[in-house]
């Protein structure tokens, strides 16, 4: 019984850092066509910074939150406008662009860190007890409330408010979005900036709990992927269903069998699913 | 008749005719002759690690390049045919001459079983699929920890030749047959076909061409090579770890060879002897090192998007042509 | 004599529409046919079913005597159905010669295997039959539109086929582009390859071909000699809506 609320657990907490990087990543892959590699790699520099600023400087957490944050944010936009707008007609290059400039951030990080494993001090020190019989740290559980929160945010902010309908205005017809006055380019910026926020975010929660590493960045990237292709591409309620998915399997077969199995599940998951599905699970837009 | 003989004239000659290659002849030559006068072992060593680099980017380009099969998954060759090798050698005690070719082979079999699949993915489904498969591997060798030696891999793989300069001899050998077998293929009419695969699909399809065929075809060469490669490499560094299984490695191999120019073979060996060098003659000025090695490839594919190599070639026939026009010739 | 085409019952659905439906035609060796119809009637669509680029629902497709549903497109050139596409598709980055070389490479072509000179020379030939032979060199992205067409029938015709499908070959072409390429499907068919032919240019069309087919929303509403096909009210309905053949003068 307990094994299996610790599963309940834990697999909520890894499917919610899942969810909350894919949504991101979804993000821009559904409304600009843009398949951004660097996505972790800004995860990477989120956690990297409130290193710096929290655990280092001893800064106020809140204030290392936002720096974090938005550093990352105004990042995004360089990235996006800089190195991503100019490729932008070819799906390709622009893979090709962000891995490259993940791998520069890495060794920029490398090189002013060293490879050594990071470890960060919790926001909170404190360990409950759930439901009377799972333990789980303070860290974790904020990690899981505030993806949850960011998620459900998000969702509002897409689906009610005027910037988010012009989102989906973008993300369903470019062409049509502008004849409406809409300009993509700065909704591009727009969305680019939430996912690079995102992804910050969840580094700078997840970093006390995992460390921060140069090649942190490698890991995550594949599963977020992972997780917007199986949800389809453009559907944000498909990736988060994913994120669940991912999460939780992972998570049963570390308990069960072992963590090295874990690690193989999605990928053989997505493998199967391509095989039999080139478009992904619930898509709507074709390869 | 007098207009079909113009023509005739007009055609292009055959791209595999040896004049062709006199700049390429030139090179390996000076190859052979490197041990004569550099004596440092370290350098060696260097230029037997860009042998085999040479060999890891020319096959990814015939596969992404040539074929337009956008691959981030080519730790997948190089990794499988390495650990094929580390396996029969550390536990068998089989020699690098069967080892070596037999890795290829298991790296051609992923091949297949990959290239099956992906016939009918694109893009960045086509690249994820990609990643997928190489993590696979590099996942299976973390559940056979016990086998495989887990994160610190094999120690203990036989080595090639105990003397660095016959090993430097044997990686010469190496980059010049694979890759010069590559730049035969590409520049046969076989060339022709899969550059009309990465042109459009369907184009080539309508004009009579088994796509399925010839794709996986490249995925099972692309694969052997890359196999032999680091089967090859296992035993000039007589250990096999997860380095050559990573996603850094796969990541490494697109960006060297798009820097130096995709669908051209000979760009991104180009690209691979320029950035490994640089890389390590830089390492006296990290931050200079850092700036300059990762975020060059940035840099080109802003500015120079077709490769260095291309551009480069682009720039002096320019210049020539250039020069001609003021001669006045 | 058995005919060298025979479409029967040929049917496709997307979903709730009949793109095609219950279509029946042959060819005859050595015909020029003409199918016309108005915009989205299905044409390209039944092309894209002889040519193995769609599955057919339902119905048959006989060429040379041999069902050819279900074959690949590869498959199917190879037996010698050729076409052009009606919107161009080249091989940008690749010259024009190469782009001709391509064809000369399918399995059909290389049973003798012809080394490069030979084939570049046949390539070669091909383009100056379609006056494009002095271009040959340049990139195909640097070929302008009335260019483009005639290389796509440079290519269809590298295929060696025995029925040759082309895709509203004059469209977008001046003139004088028309009149000349029109000339060359003429010479083609006086030389014995079947061909059909989609266009909507119907004065070209008429001058050029024996026979008509007309497809309205996927159904043949019409299948005669072209001066039978300008009287047909189905045709004249289904181009210029109900009452419209006061809108035909001659």
């Amino acid at each position: 019984m307990v094994s299996f609320l610790e599963i309940l657990v834990y697999g909520a907490v890894q499917s919610s850092v899942y969810a909350m990087l894919a949504v991101g990543f979804s993000l821009i892959f559904g409304v600009a066509g843009v398949v951004n590699l660097a996505h972790t790699a800004f995860y990477m520099v989120g956690a990297y910074l409130i290193y710096t600023a929290f655990s280092v400087s001893g800064l106020n957490l809140i204030l290392s939150l936002v720096i974090s944050v938005v550093l990352t944010g105004i990042l995004g936009l360089l990235v996006q406008h800089l190195c991503v707008r100019p490729l932008i007609r070819s799906e390709y290059s622009v893979m090709i662009i962000t891995v490259a400039l993940a791998m520069f951030f890495q060794e920029v990080l490398l090189s002013t860190f060293g490879p050594v494993d990071r470890n960060l001090t919790n926001f909170y020190e404190a360990t409950y007890r759930l439901f009377g019989m799972v333990t789980i740290d303070a860290q974790r559980l904020l990690t899981l409330l505030v993806a949850i929160f960011l998620i459900i945010c998000l969702w509002l902010f897409i689906k009610r408010t005027k910037f988010g309908r012009a989102i989906q205005a973008v993300a369903q017809d470019r062409e049509g979005a502008v004849f409406m006055g809409i300009n993509p380019n700065r909704v591009y910026l727009q969305v680019m900036f939430i996912s690079a926020c995102l992804a910050a975010i969840a580094g700078a929660f997840i970093a006390p709990t995992l460390g921060a590493r140069p090649h942190m960045w490698e890991h995550p990237l594949v599963r977020v992927f992972i997780c917007v292709v199986l949800g389809g591409l453009g559907s944000l309620e498909g990736t988060i269903l994913a994120a669940i998915i991912i999460g939780y399997t992972e998570v049963i077969v570390a308990f069960m069998l072992s963590a090295y199995l874990g690690e193989l599940v999605a990928v053989a998951i997505i493998l199967f699913v391509l095989t039999v599905r080139p478009t992904g699970l619930m898509g709507r837009r074709a390869a | 008749m007098d207009r079909l003989h113009s023509l005739e004239e007009s055609l292009p000659s055959s791209p595999l005719h040896w004049k062709r290659f006199r700049v390429h002849f030139a090179i390996i030559i000076f190859l052979l002759f490197i041990p004569a006068f550099v004596k440092s072992i370290y350098v060696i060593d260097l230029l037997i690690v860009c042998n085999v680099w040479a060999v890891f980017l020319s096959s990814w380009d015939l596969l992404t390049g040539y074929t337009g099969q956008i691959s981030f998954g080519h730790s997948l060759f190089i990794g499988g045919g390495a650990y094929t090798a580390g396996f029969l050698s550390f536990y068998l005690g089989v020699p690098f001459w069967v080892t070596i070719p037999l890795g290829g082979c298991v790296a051609a079999i992923l091949g297949f079983g990959l290239g099956m699949p992906a016939l009918r993915l694109k893009g960045p489904y086509l690249a994820l699929a990609t990643f997928a498969a190489s993590a696979v591997l590099h996942g299976l060798s973390a559940v056979f920890w016990e086998y495989s030696g887990g994160e610190d891999g094999l120690y203990g793989v036989a080595p090639l030749t105990r003397d660095y300069v016959v090993k430097y001899y044997w990686s010469v050998i190496l980059m010049v047959l694979c890759s010069g077998f590559l730049l035969f293929l590409v520049n046969s009419q076989y060339g022709l076909i899969l550059k009309s695969i990465r042109e459009d699909e369907s184009g080539a399809e309508a004009s009579g061409i088994n796509v399925t065929k010839y794709k996986v075809l490249t995925f099972v060469m692309s694969g052997f090579l890359a196999g032999v490669a680091g089967a090859f490499y296992g035993h000039a560094q007589m250990h096999v770890g997860t380095d050559l299984l990573s996603l850094h490695l796969s990541i490494m191999v697109v960006l060297m060879s798009v820097a130096g120019g995709m669908g051209t073979i000979v760009g991104p060996i180009v690209a691979g002897y320029l950035l490994i060098l640089l890389n390590e003659w830089l390492r006296v000025i990290e931050v200079v090192r850092v700036l300059i090695y990762s975020f060059s490839v940035v840099l080109i594919l802003l500015f120079i998007p077709k490769g260095i190599v291309p551009t480069i070639i682009s720039g002096v026939e320019a210049l020539i042509n250039k020069m001609k026009f003021q001669s006045g010739s | 004599m058995d005919a060298l085409l025979q479409v029967e019952g040929l049917a496709k659905r997307f979903g709730g529409l009949d793109a095609v439906f219950d279509l029946d035609f042959t060819v005859e060796a050595g015909e020029i046919m003409g199918m016309i119809g108005p915009n989205g009637a299905g044409k390209t669509t039944v092309f894209n079913l002889l040519t193995g680029f769609l599955e057919p629902t339902k119905g048959d497709i006989t060429f040379k005597g041999e069902n050819i549903v279900n074959r690949k497109p590869n498959q199917i050139v190879d037996r010698g159905i050729s076409r052009t596409f009606q919107i161009v598709r080249p091989f940008l980055n690749m010259t024009v010669l190469e782009n001709v070389l391509v064809p000369l490479q399918a399995p059909k072509n290389r049973k003798v295997n012809k080394g490069r000179m030979e084939n570049q020379r046949r390539a070669a030939g091909l383009l100056e039959q379609v006056e494009l032979a002095d271009k040959m060199l340049l990139l195909a992205a640097d070929l302008s539109h009335g260019d483009l067409k005639r290389l796509e029938v440079a290519r269809s015709l590298a295929a060696k086929p025995d029925l040759l499908l082309l895709d509203e070959p004059f469209s977008g072409l001046a003139t004088k582009e028309i009149s000349a390429l029109s000339d060359l499907i003429k010479n083609l068919n006086d030389d014995g390859l079947t061909i059909i032919l989609i266009e909507h240019k119907l004065r070209e069309l008429m001058k050029l071909v024996k026979r008509v087919i007309t497809l309205n929303f996927g159904v043949k509403i019409a299948d005669g000699t072209p001066e039978e096909i300008a009287k047909n009210e189905a045709v004249i309905e289904a181009y210029l809506g109900k009452g419209g053949e006061r809108f035909v003068t001659s």
